[in-house]
């Protein structure tokens, strides 16, 4: 009698276990409809886990409301990059997802061509994503580095004209450091906010839109007299003047964000889409100033560069419903306003945001940023730089040429065993 | 199963019992281990799409290349910390062994760092180091100590030792509870004939507790050790490499190298580096402190 009770226990364990091993990767639910009607139900994989219920939700709505065969689902992921690259190496990813940071030459591996939507003259950015001149991601926004400032505390200072040279600029900081101001906000510890002196200040202190790329063609692609050194030269002549805050080295992203609303910082340099997210803490938006970065002395207008958002949408080649995928990524292009809280990805399509008036009031000259080539990104990977982590150490060095040669040997090296 | 003999069926339920952890251990420990070994030897970059075999480059590239290697050097404070976490530890095991009133308390207070999960703990600890509004440097002013008020994690002279701080604090009560429990263990009357024969406390604490509880040292001293060398919540959490660099470990580097250069090759390799560094560890210290131990 033990002994049956023992025999049902294993077979009980044993049924259990294996019914844990089962597959979970479901694959999007077919609902009949033939791969070119826009039918069925996609999914789509983002990384915005703060829309998921509210925004999506409308989003799925009004898509189904123009095709009522078809439905959309999304599926939200924290640590976005890392998780989609490993889905894809997998080989389960959903039909529609931002594409991760994978080189261009993969691309083809896993997404479908998307030049058939008849998108790719009327949309910025079409090489971002392509390859051999197929475009297979669909850049969802586009981004403009500048300088968002708080209009009050200028006027408390007394600054009565938004600076548009660099010796103006350093002015203004004097006065909001002599009102008890924190002008700039750099949030130098975070690493990653600084990247607007690694590499659009340079672009545009150069004009030169291929600069980044470039640099495959010297040894030393860092001198403190060319574009880099300039602009990294800018962030290290605040700092030593007192413009950034007390200690660069302990500073608070969200805390800066608030500090900002309240007054206490001036300044970010830092891309728009900081503009809502100030909003939606609170901040009165005829509060928020934008105006380009002005990086030199001379007069004129001043070089802004412009840059793919970081999500691109691609549609996965073995999607069940191809058509149904390919519609949803245009109508999110067209149709969603996704990109509502960045510049326009169409061409012809008009900023939301307010700040945009008073950005081009100052009438600056746009630059379209050219992606890194694979050549380009072979090298820093090789040579593991990060391009924030320069900015830093530049700030920080006694010395900084000491750092451009440490990284300038990085560099040749890297390239000379890329070439290999 | 009614034919068979009870040694056999015994044998047959062992078996079915041991099936499953047994696969799954399989599964998801030795094989992605073997995979990593395998891994370490090519240039594989995430995607599957086609790798080379490389041989020992990786290795040599871990081994020479002083931004990889050398990181080490910014983990000895963690090493160090431990050294004194042991012997906080011992000292509090003692102390809270003998009969005290609240000593209960005293253990739960020192044990809970250890069960708060440790990237709370670190984001936490923000707040504590902040320069200008954290609440160590208030401390110091408020006790008069405005000259050690300072920047902790943006001095790359200071930012290892506050880590390894941070560090000691987590885990001092978990080595504390290790001991606790040795020291329990322990007859007492062998603490009595010591007390007939004139041994104050300290005499007996050195020449009877410690010699018995060297087994746990030693655990305790790998735990440490292999501790140190895989650091890698504190500064990711904190300082993400510090001041320039400065609070980079061996496994933040690796993770570095895996995710944002797309390496997995070379992070392989390092995994494995770390593997052997630890089982050397692990062997130097049987060999060192082993021989004490057996008598």
């Amino acid at each position: 009698m033990n002994r049956k009770w023992m025999l049902g226990a294993i077979a009980g364990v044993l049924a259990v276990s294996m019914a844990g091993c089962g597959g979970q990767n479901q694959p999007a639910a077919s609902d009949g409809g033939g791969e070119d009607s826009i039918s069925g139900t996609i999914t789509y994989l983002t990384n915005r886990t703060d829309l998921i219920g509210n925004v999506y939700d409308d989003y799925a709505k009004r898509f189904n409301e123009k095709y009522p065969d078809a439905h959309v689902e999304f599926e939200a992921t924290i640590d976005y990059d890392k998780t989609a690259k490993m889905r894809l190496s997998s080989g389960d990813f959903p039909d529609v997802m931002n594409i991760p940071t994978i080189a261009n030459t993969e691309l083809p591996n896993y997404y479908a061509p998307l030049d058939d939507l008849g998108l790719t003259d009327s949309i910025r950015f079409p090489d971002y994503k392509s390859d051999g001149g197929v475009l297979y991601g669909m850049p969802s926004g586009v981004d403009v580095v500048g300088v968002v400032y708080n209009k009050q505390a200028f006027e408390k200072a007394g600054i009565d004209k938004v600076p548009t040279t660099l010796d103006e600029f350093y002015a203004a900081s004097e006065k909001l450091k002599a009102a008890g101001i924190i002008p700039l906000a750099s949030n130098f510890k975070d690493q990653w906010p600084v990247y607007p002196f690694a590499a659009e200040t340079p672009v545009a202190l150069s004009g030169n839109v291929d600069l980044s790329n470039e640099r495959v063609n010297t040894d030393t692609p860092y001198t403190l007299d060319g574009p880099y050194g300039q602009s990294m030269n800018i962030l290290r002549t605040m700092h030593e003047k007192g413009y950034l805050e007390a200690d660069i080295n302990s500073t608070n992203w969200e805390q800066s964000k608030k500090d900002v609303a309240s007054g206490k910082f001036a300044m970010f340099y830092l891309g728009e889409w900081i503009i809502p997210q100030l909003i939606d803490g609170g901040m009165a938006s005829e509060d928020i100033g934008f105006f380009p970065f002005p990086y030199d002395n001379e007069a004129g207008s001043r070089n802004v560069v412009l840059s793919p958002a970081s999500g691109a949408y691609g549609v996965n080649k073995n999607s069940e419903h191809l058509a149904t995928a390919k519609a949803f990524v245009k109508w999110m292009i067209e149709e969603s306003g996704a990109d509502a809280d960045m510049l326009p990805i169409l061409k012809d399509g008009k900023a939301q945001i307010a700040q945009m008036e008073e950005f081009d009031s100052y009438k600056p000259t746009y630059l379209e940023g050219k992606v890194d080539t694979a050549e380009a990104l072979a090298i820093v990977n090789k040579a593991q730089i990060v391009k924030e982590a320069i900015v830093q150490e530049f700030v920080l060095a006694d010395d900084p040429q000491e750092t451009f040669d440490k990284y300038n040997k990085m560099w040749a090296k890297a390239k000379s065993e890329v070439a290999k | 199963m009614g034919g068979l003999s009870y040694p056999a069926q015994k044998k047959i339920v062992l078996a079915l019992f041991l099936l499953v952890p047994l696969t799954l251990l399989g599964m998801f420990t030795y094989y992605p281990a073997a995979r990593l070994v395998y891994l370490s030897f090519t240039d594989w970059d995430g995607l599957g799409s086609g790798m080379s075999f490389l041989g020992l480059d990786n290795y040599r590239e871990v081994f020479t290349n002083p931004d990889l290697f050398g990181v080490f050097l910014h983990q000895i404070p963690y090493a160090v910390g431990g050294i004194l976490q042991n012997i906080v530890a011992i000292g509090f095991a003692v102390i809270l062994n003998s009969t005290l009133k609240g000593r209960n308390a005293f253990r739960v207070l020192l044990f809970i760092p250890y069960i708060m999960n440790g990237v709370a703990v670190a984001f936490m600890f923000q707040y504590v180091f902040d320069t200008t509004g954290g609440s160590l440097n208030a401390l110091l002013g408020a006790i008069g100590l405005e000259s050690l008020q300072q920047s902790w994690l943006g001095n790359a002279a200071i930012v290892n030792w506050a880590l390894a701080g941070v560090s000691v604090w987590r885990y001092l009560g978990y080595t504390m509870i290790i001991y606790l429990g040795a020291l329990q263990s322990l007859p007492s009357d062998m603490y009595e004939a010591a007390r007939i024969d004139g041994a104050n406390r300290f005499q007996s604490l050195w020449h009877l507790t410690l010699p018995s509880l060297s087994r746990i040292i030693q655990l305790n001293m790998f735990l440490t050790l292999s501790g140190a060398l895989a650091v890698f919540d504190l500064p990711f959490v904190l300082t993400k490499g510090g001041p320039a660099g400065a609070s980079e470990t061996f496994l933040l580097k690796t993770t570095e190298t895996a995710f944002q250069f797309n390496n997995y090759g070379l992070a392989s390799a390092m995994s494995v580096v770390l593997l052997l560094l630890t089982v050397l560890i692990l062997l130097g210290q049987n060999a060192a402190l082993g021989r004490k131990g057996r008598d």
